[in-house]
């Protein structure tokens, strides 16, 4: 210690004795600091490097544009749009900013609720988070945009503000397979960290405001289009400010500077958007579906499913209002009716009773049942469609003239068990294994089913109902579809919808292949018999569906009509005008043509709308005829011109680019700026 | 009256001046000196003006001024004491009254087109008074001090400290209380009495602290949990760190600090221009300055230790003491190891009256060491 003496009587010591002491203080106070330095410097200065290169370095992302979703002959649609997003930020619009936010009030004609939330993440903007933009309204109108932009100048009105092109999803064609597509909104902060604990290599995490695919083929191929997102280095100051390429070129080595992103992978589905697009407005029903198969393949050629909420207002774009309303819809427009929902099957069914009934042995090749008009087992009596009765009937004329009594004996004959177990080997009460998740498996009610799930256990009455596809069996029209595509092609197709998944340059990067699950497991007079009842129904004068035969040049086209009961109604017959909607019949037909070289099989599905004859048969009749047209006047056109089509190449975002100064090279396919640009701390 | 201000006016007087005079010292500050101004020609890079130019001035008119205090018998400052003493104490009571509000602070006194800060002259003044205090008071005493008869130094130590507190300037108050007390410690002071100033230290912080302004708490606390609040106070603390560690062994080279040059330090041409360096020049470069520092103090402190009489040596002590603890703690507080407190780092932040100040301070030492050998 400097200075210190015991007192005594002699005067004060001389200062200059304790020079020694003061330099020794000194020496040990800068030992300590070089010390110290040398902790920070060395010890640990690789960690203060690394913290100093984090402080500059500022990773923008540049976002990969999703993949396109193309038909088979390659038109788009569904890609990216840009979604022009206002923004303020809070410290660039200073003391202003209430007017500024007033002022866009009435450009942008901002809800109450807009408003209110924009004056309140306003009202929470303190310190650094004052350099933050905010979204004010997303997704405005060209209109909008326009006069946002003329008023947008440096030391104008709108201080703060900017308008962010932001690439968003774009289901060009509305409702229009809308189930199949799914669509897309913002991850939730609760999901984001499952989401990122199993993601594929090469991908990157999600981040909050990332938008995920929900549902269809969007939730199913989402590591595929999504694509990953490239990253740009940035140079910044204390205040976040970026400084220039000058600076960066000196402090981030090249390669780092910019990772162009990848492009997500292009779906190339089955669809053919002509016949798709002729079904959608062929069909009249207000609810219901139709689809499309190609029997040697399985796959799909058109999927409509009705109703649909429109997926470009389900992607971030909708009102709380307006999904309460899709919520409380009875139609259940989210609902995919084609998988998701099964249905009594009705007279369409009769063709697995027929199959049944031929391989059990309990009615022979020719053989004939009387149809009074009714059945009766016990007490208890059976109406037939035709309350006159149809006479002595065969194969041929109970399937054509969709006999109700033929079956109802066929029923009887079989019991639930053998009934159950012939529409499993058909592909029924199983799922048809369609990719994109959701599907439900239909009933096929043996009778342990009726066991389990009837009171008074199982019944012979209910192996009668069976027989006219009523009780309970039910069936998907996906189902259907694979069932006569099965009676069509010897094949039980698993039904595919995507032919392919390329990459942004139109290579090939993975192919489907047709997928067999089984093979009918049906003698050839069986199916030959069965297919002649179906034939009758179309083509002959007293099929059910005569009305919707094809012109001669085009072939047969043979099917079965079917008119499901929803409701168990009086003992009179009504007409579909004089009960309500939801007491209604299904209306079903399936059919596929031509008979001798099947190129299409089609289900319709006409929920609550009557008489499949009259409701479902005509818009299958008339998509098969479309299809066969399509198919010619594509033949027509290959011959015209020399060689297989080149594919034409996938056409260029629809997103407009947008030029920033300073903006890194642009690859192909990135066609917006980095989002959030360099702004902000 | 003009032959004492001229004192050594005899025929020998520019030979013993040359002889006697501390070249050492002058040699020392001026490569410290000429180090500081090329580090704030790094440092001003990204700044709006190149501050380097205008220290290059202020410090040639330092050394004049340094250069012409040397000629003047020490005696000179020892009658001038206390007016030099009462002016200042004027000047601080000025300020209250007059100063310039800069950042919520005032510091500074406008005269004509000078604006200077008084509160670092009130360091010279200190040292003065206290030196002319104990050099007259020698004769009367028996022994070492105790703590009564330290009464009169140590207000008069805290007095422009409690002025300087009141502005409010933390940093410089606690360097005056500093010189203060490096001077009675050089007169000799009892053991006894020592330990009852420490408690009594301790027993003023305690009742300081619930008047001492939030930002003054908070950076005490900051200093305490540094990595607590890295965007807030601890801001300053974890930035000077950063740039100091990333310097590593040999530093990123001149102009090349990016804590610098992207103007993440707070403060780097004042308070925290030795993270600049330590940036830029790795613990090799600090070592070196550290070195220069040391070599100055002790220097400074061998004039004390070979002055004449006891104004001379404790003055010189005081001296020493104004530079070694605005060093050291300047250098602490950008390293860590203290709460930052705005403290410059002599000869190398940036500052017309620091500059001056430490000039004024060399100059004295001049003085001083010529006339060593002088009765």
């Amino acid at each position: 210690m400097v200075g210190l003496e015991s007192g005594g009587s002699a005067p004060p010591r001389e200062p200059r004795e304790r020079v020694p002491w003061a330099a020794l203080v000194a020496a040990l106070a800068f030992l300590v600091i070089a010390g110290r330095l040398y902790q920070l410097q060395i010890l640990r200065g690789d960690e203060y490097k690394g913290r100093a290169d984090e402080n500059f370095v500022k990773e923008l992302r540049v976002p990969a544009d999703r993949g396109l979703i193309l038909d088979r002959n390659r038109r788009v649609l569904v890609d990216e749009r840009p979604s022009y997003d206002v923004t303020l930020t809070p410290y660039f619009c200073g003391k202003g900013c209430e007017d500024v936010l007033a002022r866009l009030s009435s450009m942008l004609a901002l809800s109450p609720e807009e408003g209110q939330r924009a004056r309140d993440r306003l009202q929470a903007a303190r310190g650094l988070v004052r350099f933050r933009p905010f979204t004010v309204k997303v997704d405005i109108t060209r209109e909008e945009l326009d006069v946002v932009e003329a008023n947008r100048v440096p030391g104008g009105v709108l201080g703060g503000v900017d308008v962010i092109p932001t690439p968003h999803r774009n289901y060009r064609q509305g409702t229009w397979a809308a189930h199949l597509f799914g669509y897309m909104n913002e991850v939730g902060a609760d999901e984001i960290d499952r989401l990122n604990a199993d993601l594929p290599d090469g991908q990157l995490a999600y981040q909050p405001g990332d938008f995920v695919g929900r549902r269809g083929l969007e939730k199913r191929w989402e590591t595929e289009l999504r694509g990953v997102d490239g990253r740009r280095r940035v140079v910044v100051d204390a205040r976040g400010n970026a400084t220039g390429e000058d600076l960066e070129a000196e402090l981030i080595p090249e390669a780092q500077r910019y990772e162009p992103p990848q492009p997500g992978k292009n779906l190339v589905l089955s669809l053919d958007w002509r016949l798709q697009e002729f079904a959608e407005k062929t069909f009249p029903g207000t609810a219901g579906v139709v689809l499309a198969m190609d029997p040697h393949t399985g796959f799909l050629l058109a999927l409509v499913s009705r109703p649909a909420p429109d997926p470009n207002k389900l992607s971030g774009r909708i009102t709380r209002a307006e999904l309460a309303a899709i919520h409380a819809d009875p139609l259940q427009p989210e609902l995919f009716r084609a998988i998701q929902q099964h249905y009594f099957p009705g007279s369409t069914f009769k063709v697995v009773t027929a199959v049944a009934a031929l391989e059990e042995g309990v009615f022979r090749r020719g053989g004939t049942i009387f149809c009074p008009g009714h059945y009766t087992l016990g007490r208890h009596r059976w109406r037939c469609d035709k309350e006159s009765g149809h006479g002595t009937v065969d194969l041929e004329h109970a399937l054509g003239a969709s006999c109700d009594v033929f079956f109802y004996t066929l029923g009887d004959r079989l019991g639930a068990d053998r009934l159950a177990a012939w529409g499993e080997k058909l592909g029924l009460g199983q799922p048809t294994g369609f990719d994109v998740g959701g599907e439900t498996a239909g009933v096929m009610p043996d009778e342990a089913w009726y066991d389990r799930h009837i009171p008074g256990g199982y019944q012979r009455g209910m192996a009668v109902n069976m027989g006219i596809g009523q009780g309970d069996v039910r069936v998907t029209p996906m189902q259907q579809l694979v069932l006569y595509g099965a009676l069509a092609s010897g094949t039980v197709w698993r039904p595919q919808a995507v032919l392919r998944i390329e990459d942004d340059r139109g290579e090939t990067v993975r192919q489907f292949a047709p997928e067999a699950r089984f093979q009918l497991p049906l003698r050839p007079e069986t199916r030959q018999a069965v297919l002649a009842g179906l034939e009758a129904a179309v083509n002959k004068p007293f099929g059910t569906a005569y009305g919707s035969r094809l012109p001669p040049e085009d072939g047969e086209m043979v099917g079965k009509t079917g008119t499901a009961q929803v409701v168990r109604l009086g003992t009179r017959r009504l007409k579909a005008s004089q009960v309500g909607y939801f007491e209604r019949d299904h209306a079903w037909f399936a059919a596929f043509a031509p008979e001798d070289d099947p190129q299409i099989v089609v289900v319709v599905l006409n929920e609550h709308s009557g008489f499949g004859a009259s409701n479902a048969a005509p818009t299958a009749a008339a998509v098969v005829k479309k299809w066969l047209e399509l198919k010619a006047q594509d033949e027509a056109e290959r011959r015209g011109t020399a060689g297989p089509q080149e594919p034409e190449p996938a056409p260029a975002p629809s997103v407009p680019p947008v030029e920033r100064p300073g903006a890194a090279p642009r690859p192909r396919g990135a066609a917006l700026p980095a989002r959030g640009g360099a702004r902000g701390a | 009256m003009a032959l004492e201000l001229t004192v050594g006016g005899s025929a020998g007087a520019p030979r013993r001046l040359l002889a006697n005079y501390p070249w050492n010292v002058a040699a020392l500050v001026l490569v410290i000196s000429a180090l500081g101004v090329w580090n704030l020609a790094s440092a001003s890079r990204s700044a709006h003006a190149p501050v380097w130019i205008a220290q290059l001035w202020f410090m040639a008119a330092g050394v004049g001024l340094a250069a012409a205090l040397a000629f003047f018998d020490d005696r000179t400052f020892h009658r001038l004491a206390w007016v030099f003493y009462g002016a200042v104490i004027v000047l601080l009571l000025l300020v209250m009254v007059k100063g310039r509000y800069v950042m919520g602070a005032r510091r500074w006194l406008a005269v004509g087109p000078v604006r200077f800060q008084p509160s670092e002259l009130a360091k010279l003044a200190v040292a003065v008074a206290l030196a002319r205090w104990f050099h007259d008071d020698a004769p009367k005493r028996r022994g070492a001090y105790g703590l009564r008869q330290l009464a009169v130094p140590i207000a008069l130590t805290l007095l422009p400290a409690g002025l300087i507190l009141k502005q409010p300037d933390l940093g410089t108050a606690l360097v005056v209380v500093a010189v203060g007390a490096t001077v009675i410690l050089f007169a000799g002071v009892r053991w006894r009495s020592v330990a009852a100033l420490l408690g009594a230290v301790v027993v003023a912080g305690v009742l300081v602290w619930p008047h001492l302004k939030p930002y003054q708490r908070k950076r005490v606390e900051t200093f305490l949990h540094p990595e607590g609040d890295v965007l807030g106070a601890g801001y300053h603390a974890t930035q000077s760190m950063i740039a100091v560690g990333s310097g590593q062994g040999t530093g990123k080279g001149w102009g090349q600090g990016t804590q610098t040059l992207l103007s993440f330090l707070p403060e780097q041409h004042t308070d925290f221009i030795f993270s600049v360096w330590a940036e830029e020049h790795g613990l090799l470069g600090c070592l070196l300055l550290i070195g220069l520092y040391l070599g100055l103090v002790t220097a400074a402190l061998g004039i004390a230790g070979n002055a004449r009489d006891r104004f001379g040596q404790l003055l010189a002590a005081g001296i020493t003491g104004m530079l070694f603890w605005q060093a050291a703690v300047n250098m602490g507080m950008v390293v860590g190891l203290l709460p930052v407190v705005g403290v410059t780092l002599p000869l190398m932040s940036y500052g017309g009256t620091s500059v001056i100040t430490v000039f004024l301070g060399i100059g004295l030492l001049g003085s001083v060491a010529v006339r060593r050998w002088v009765n």
